[in-house]
C-alpha cells in the first residue's frame, strides 16, 4: 500500500506558479521549443500551440504550426480546398456550430420519449475515469462542459459527489467492469454510453493499476483499495445485436429519456457494427480509432490493432447512407483528433462531430510524455490519484484552460466554414469534395 | 477416479534481468548552475525561509535528488516528463540523448531497440499512456493493422487465466490424408511432426556475434522455453534436444558426433534442388528417420519451392536480410505472401511448414508475419539486441554485418533475458489473438482477411478526394 504523502501546500503553490509561467512562456518560442518534446503525431509545436490557445482563446500569432502534425498520413495528408477570397462568406456571417445528438426524434424504438439534445459545439469530452484521472481533472472538464452546453464522460469509474451538480452535462459510461455504475448514476445521465471497446486498446478491456486504486477510487468502484482492476473484454452478456438491445432496454427502463451512445473500436466491419448499433436503438455511435486515447495501453495495441479513425469515418458514413439511416444516427469520432483542423476534416469525412480527450489534457499541461502509469502517476497532476500531485490542477484553472481552447477552436472552425462558404457545421458533413489529398 | 496429471499449462518464468552493460541514458539533463543558484536565492526570499517549500523539487523520479540536488543531476533517472524544463525553462533543458538514438541501425532503430531491451529486462510488455506517437503508417509491417472483434470474443479471458488461447505450432510433414492397408494398419509413412508452444524459434547468430557462450545461451533458453535453437553443427556441443543443427553440404559427417538425435536438422544454402542436395536429404532421412529435415534458403522463386515440394521437402526456413528484404530488395512481407500463395495455389499449403527470418524485430511483426503466411518465425537480431549487442553501422547483410556482443556476459543472465523476451512476445501475441477473437495461433496463418492494409484502406476512404 503506498505511503501517505504529506502535502506541503506552499510547495504545491510554488510549483503551480512556476508551471503556469512555463505554459505561457514556451509557446512564445523565445527559447525555441523544448528539445525533447513532441512526436510524429503531436509535434512540439502542436503541443505548444494548444498551450497557447488554452492561455489566450486565440490561435497562435507566431510561427507555431497549429493545424497539422508530422505523422505523414491520415489527417496530416488532408487539407481544405478553400474558396477564392471573393467567394468566401463575409467575416460577420453568423455561423452555426451546433449539432443535435438525437436524430431519431422523440420516439426512439427503445423508449417512450427520448430527450432532444443539441450541443453548441460539434464535440464533447471523452471518457476518462475517476482513478485514471484525478477528481480535479474530472471537475475541470465538467465545468467546461456546462459552460459550453456540451458534455464530458465519466469513463468507467463512477461519479464523484462533486460532479453531481454538473450531471446534466455528464455522460455516464457503462463498460464491462460496470465500475461505478448504479441505478443512480444511470438516472443522473442525459446520455448513457456503452463502451464496447476503446481505440487505444481495442479488444483488450481496461486496467487500473493497484497504485491508482486509492481508498476513494475503490469506494466509487465498489472494489478493494490498492488492488488492480480489470475491465474484461468483451461484455460477456453481449454476443449479438439482440443482446445489445437488451442492454439498451435495461438502461431505458431505469432512465427512459436517456440517449444511448455506443462506443466501439474500428475493426474491418466497423460499418456493420454501426448499423447494428442503430438497430439496437443507439442514438449515437461513437467510433474510437486506434491512434488516440489518454489511458495506459499496451504499445502493441495502439499501433497495430484496428484501423485509424480517418479510414473508419468514411466507411461508416457511406454505409449508413447506403442503408438510408444516416440521418437517424449521430456519428461521433475520436482517437487521434488533435486540432480544430482535424475536427473539421473528421466532419468532412462523414462524422457529425468528434470526441476530445488528449487535447483537453494538453490544454491543462500534458506534455505527452507517456509516463501516466509510472510511479505516482502524471507529474503534472492529470492522470494521477496521488493526493499531492493532483493538487497541481485547480479545477477552476483547468476549466478555464479547456474553455479557452474551446473558444479558439470555435473561432477557427467558424473561419474554416466561412472560407468554405458554409453557414452551418452540419453542411460540412461528408463533403469530401472540399478536401484535398496532399501527395 | 483416475486423474490425468500430464497436462501442464505452458508458462515461462520471467524475472527482472537488469542491463549487464551500461547503455546511454535516454535523456541528457542540462542544468544552468548560475540560473539554478539564482532561482534558489529568489525562492528563499519568496518563500520566506520555508526550506521545505524551497527545496521541494519538480522531479518525482529522483533526477535532482542527489546530495547537491540540481547542481549534480542524475540523468539516469530522467524519464523525459519535461516537468522541470516546463516550470524552469531558464535553469533546465532536457534533450534526447544522441548516443541512445544511435543504438541499433537504420532498420532496427533505437525505438525498437528500446522496446526489445525493456522486454528482455523486465519480462513485461511495454505499456504507456497518451496514445500512439509514431508515423501514421508506412511500408511493410507499418502499413498493416490487425482486426479486432467487437463482441464475438470468447477468448480474451485466456490472457488472465480463465480460458486458453493456444500459441502452439506444428513443424514438419502434415499430409492431407493417411493411407491404411486392408487390416486397418497404417500403410503410409508416419508423418514426422513436432509441436512447439510458441510460434518462434531462435535462429543461428551471424558470424560476427558467434561465441560459445552465445550458443549456450540460445540452447539453454530454447530448452527452457521449449522451443528450438538453430546452431551450426560444429558448435552443437550441448546435448539438448532443443538444438537444431544446421549444416552445409559436406558437413554431414559432423552430425555423427552430436550425441543426441535432433528433432530437426536444417540444411543451409540449399538454393535449388540439385542432385547433391537431394541425395543429402535422403541420406539424412535414412540416418535420422524420426528427424525433420528442413531447408534453409533465401526466398526462392515459386517454381523452386514447388520443385522442392515435389522432391519431398516439407519444411522451409526462408531467409531475408536483417532489414527484411529479399535479394532484389523486395520487402519480406511480399516475399512471405508469395511463398504462402505458391503453396495455396498448388493446393498443398497445409502440408508444408514455412519458417521465416529477417526483418522481424518487434513483437507485432510475429502475428503480422503469420497473417501474411508464415507458420512461425525464427528470431535473429532481436535476440542479439536482448543481449545488448551493439550494431556496427548498418547491419542488413547476413554475412558481412558486424555485431559486437558484450564481453563476458553470464550464462544465467543471457538465458533469463531471452526467456523474458520470449514471454513478452508471446503475451503480446495473445493480446492480438485475443482482440481478434482467435483461439489459436494456427488459425491466424494466412488470415489476410483479418488484416487491413494501408493501401486498401486509403483507397477506400480517400479515392474520391482530389489529389489522391
Ligand atoms: S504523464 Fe505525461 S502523458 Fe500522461 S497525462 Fe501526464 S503529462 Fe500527459
Amino acid at each position: 500500500m503506498p505511503e501517505e504523502t504529506t502535502v506541503h501546500l506552499p510547495a504545491i503553490e510554488k510549483h503551480i506558479e512556476h508551471l503556469h509561467q512555463g505554459f505561457d512562456y514556451w509557446p512564445t518560442l523565445e527559447n525555441g521549443t523544448p528539445p525533447a518534446m513532441g512526436d510524429y503525431r503531436w509535434p512540439a509545436e502542436m503541443i505548444l500551440s494548444t498551450w497557447y490557445q488554452a492561455g489566450t482563446r486565440e490561435p497562435p500569432d507566431n510561427e507555431l504550426e497549429y493545424r497539422t502534425g508530422d505523422s505523414g498520413g491520415g489527417f496530416d495528408k488532408l487539407d481544405f480546398k478553400f474558396l477564392p477570397k471573393e467567394q468566401q462568406l463575409p467575416p460577420e456571417t453568423d455561423i452555426d456550430l451546433a449539432i443535435p445528438l438525437n436524430r431519431r426524434g422523440g420516439h426512439g424504438p427503445a423508449s417512450g420519449v427520448d430527450r432532444e439534445i443539441e450541443i453548441s459545439l460539434p464535440w464533447y469530452g471523452g471518457g476518462m475515469s475517476f482513478g485514471s484521472v484525478s477528481e480535479q481533472v474530472m471537475l475541470a472538464r465538467a465545468m467546461t462542459a456546462k459552460e459550453w452546453g456540451t458534455f464530458t464522460s465519466t469513463g468507467e469509474g463512477g461519479f464523484p459527489d462533486s460532479l453531481v451538480k454538473y450531471k446534466d452535462h455528464i455522460i455516464t459510461q457503462i463498460a464491462t467492469g460496470m465500475f461505478g455504475v448504479s441505478e443512480e448514476t444511470i438516472q443522473h445521465a442525459p446520455i448513457i454510453e456503452f463502451k464496447y471497446a476503446q481505440g487505444a486498446k481495442p479488444g483488450l478491456g481496461g486496467h487500473l493499476l493497484g497504485d491508482k486504486t486509492t481508498v476513494t477510487v475503490a469506494k466509487m468502484r465498489e472494489s478493494v483499495p490498492w488492488v488492480s482492476l480489470f475491465s474484461p473484454f468483451p461484455f460477456h452478456s453481449v454476443y449479438s445485436v439482440e443482446d445489445h438491445r437488451k442492454h439498451v432496454d435495461w438502461v431505458k427502463t431505469i432512465n427512459p429519456e436517456a440517449l444511448v451512445s455506443v462506443k466501439v473500436s474500428t475493426p474491418t466491419d466497423v460499418d456493420m457494427v454501426a448499423v447494428g448499433s442503430y438497430y439496437a436503438g443507439a442514438h449515437i455511435v461513437h467510433l474510437d480509432g486506434s491512434y488516440g486515447g489518454t489511458g495506459a495501453a499496451p504499445e502493441i495495441a495502439k499501433k497495430n490493432i484496428a484501423m485509424p479513425i480517418e479510414f473508419a469515418i468514411p466507411k461508416v458514413h457511406k454505409y449508413l447512407l447506403g442503408e438510408n439511416i444516416r440521418d437517424e444516427i449521430t456519428v461521433m469520432a475520436s482517437g487521434g483528433v488533435r486540432t480544430v483542423y482535424d475536427i473539421a476534416k473528421a466532419i468532412a469525412l462523414g462524422a457529425d462531430g468528434v470526441v476530445l480527450g488528449t487535447a483537453e489534457l494538453i490544454a491543462m499541461g500534458c506534455t505527452r510524455c507517456s509516463n501516466c502509469e509510472r510511479g505516482r502517476g502524471c507529474p503534472f497532476g492529470l492522470t494521477t490519484t496521488d493526493p499531492e500531485l493532483s493538487l497541481l490542477i485547480k479545477p477552476e484553472w483547468g476549466a478555464q484552460r479547456i474553455s479557452n481552447l474551446n473558444a479558439s477552436y470555435a473561432k477557427q472552425l467558424r473561419d474554416i466554414l466561412r472560407r468554405l462558404g458554409l453557414k452551418n457545421i452540419r453542411d460540412l458533413r461528408g463533403r469530401t469534395d472540399l478536401l484535398i489529398y496532399k501527395r | 477416479m483416475p486423474t490425468n496429471n500430464s497436462y501442464q499449462r505452458y508458462h515461462i518464468d520471467t524475472k527482472p534481468s537488469p542491463d549487464f552493460v551500461l547503455w546511454p541514458n535516454r535523456f541528457v539533463v542540462n542544468v544552468n548552475r548560475f540560473q539554478l543558484a539564482k532561482l534558489l536565492i529568489t525562492e528563499i526570499i519568496h518563500q520566506r525561509g520555508d526550506m521545505k517549500a524551497v527545496t521541494s523539487r519538480p522531479c518525482m523520479y529522483g533526477t535532482f535528488s542527489g546530495p547537491i540536488g540540481g547542481f549534480a543531476p542524475r540523468p539516469q533517472h530522467c524519464v523525459g516528463c519535461l516537468r522541470c524544463t516546463t516550470q524552469h525553462p531558464e535553469a533546465v533543458r532536457i534533450l534526447r540523448n544522441p548516443d541512445r538514438e544511435r543504438l541499433g541501425d537504420s532498420y532496427f532503430t533505437s525505438n525498437y531497440v528500446g522496446a526489445v531491451a525493456y522486454e528482455a529486462e523486465t519480462g513485461s510488455i511495454p505499456v504507456k499512456g497518451a496514445g500512439y506517437r509514431g508515423k501514421f503508417g508506412g511500408a511493410g509491417w507499418d502499413g498493416m493493422w490487425t482486426d479486432m472483434s467487437e463482441i464475438v470474443r470468447p477468448t480474451r479471458d485466456g490472457i488472465h487465466g480463465r480460458e486458453f488461447i493456444s500459441t502452439v505450432v506444428d513443424i514438419g510433414e502434415k499430409p492431407s490424408y493417411l493411407v491404411f492397408d486392408e487390416d486397418g494398419g497404417l500403410a503410409s509413412a508416419q508423418p514426422r511432426t513436432l509441436s512447439i508452444p510458441v510460434p518462434f524459434i531462435y535462429d543461428a547468430p551471424p558470424k560476427s556475434a558467434e561465441s560459445e557462450t552465445l550458443y549456450e545461451i540460445l540452447a539453454s533458453a530454447a530448452e527452457e522455453t521449449q522451443t528450438l535453437a538453430v546452431i551450426p553443427v560444429a558448435s552443437c556441443r550441448f546435448q539438448v534436444t532443443s538444438v537444431v543443427p544446421f549444416i552445409k553440404l559436406g558437413e554431414e559427417s559432423q552430425l555423427e558426433n552430436l550425441g543426441f538425435t535432433p528433432k530437426m536438422i536444417e540444411i543451409d544454402d540449399a538454393q535449388s534442388p540439385t542432385p547433391n542436395i537431394q541425395s543429402l536429404i535422403s541420406n539424412l532421412q535414412s540416418q535420422f528417420p524420426d528427424t525433420i529435415i528442413a531447408l534453409r534458403l533465401e526466398y526462392p522463386e515459386a517454381d523452386t519451392l514447388l520443385e522442392f515440394y515435389e522432391n519431398g521437402v516439407r519444411v522451409f526456413h526462408l531467409i531475408a536480410d536483417f532489414h527484411g528484404r529479399g535479394n532484389d530488395g523486395t520487402p519480406v512481407m511480399d516475399l512471405i505472401r508469395q511463398a504462402h500463395m505458391t503453396f495455396v495455389e498448388a493446393g498443398v499449403r497445409d502440408e508444408v511448414t514455412l519458417i521465416g527470418s529477417g526483418g522481424i524485430i518487434a513483437a507485432e511483426h510475429v502475428p503480422k508475419a503469420i497473417i501474411t503466411g508464415l507458420d512461425l518465425v525464427a528470431l535473429d537480431t532481436p535476440l542479439l539486441t536482448a543481449l545488448q549487442t551493439q550494431f556496427e553501422g548498418d547491419c542488413a547483410d547476413r554475412e558481412a554485418s558486424q555485431f559486437n556482443m558484450p564481453a563476458n556476459i553470464p550464462l544465467d543472465w543471457g538465458v533469463q533475458r531471452l526467456k523474458n523476451l520470449t514471454a513478452t512476445w508471446r503475451d503480446q501475441l495473445l493480446e492480438i489473438l485475443g482482440a481478434m477473437g482467435l483461439r489459436e495461433v494456427r488459425r491466424l496463418r494466412g488470415e489476410m482477411g483479418r488484416a487491413m492494409f494501408q493501401v486498401d484502406l486509403e483507397r477506400e476512404a480517400f479515392a474520391e478526394i482530389e489529389g489522391y
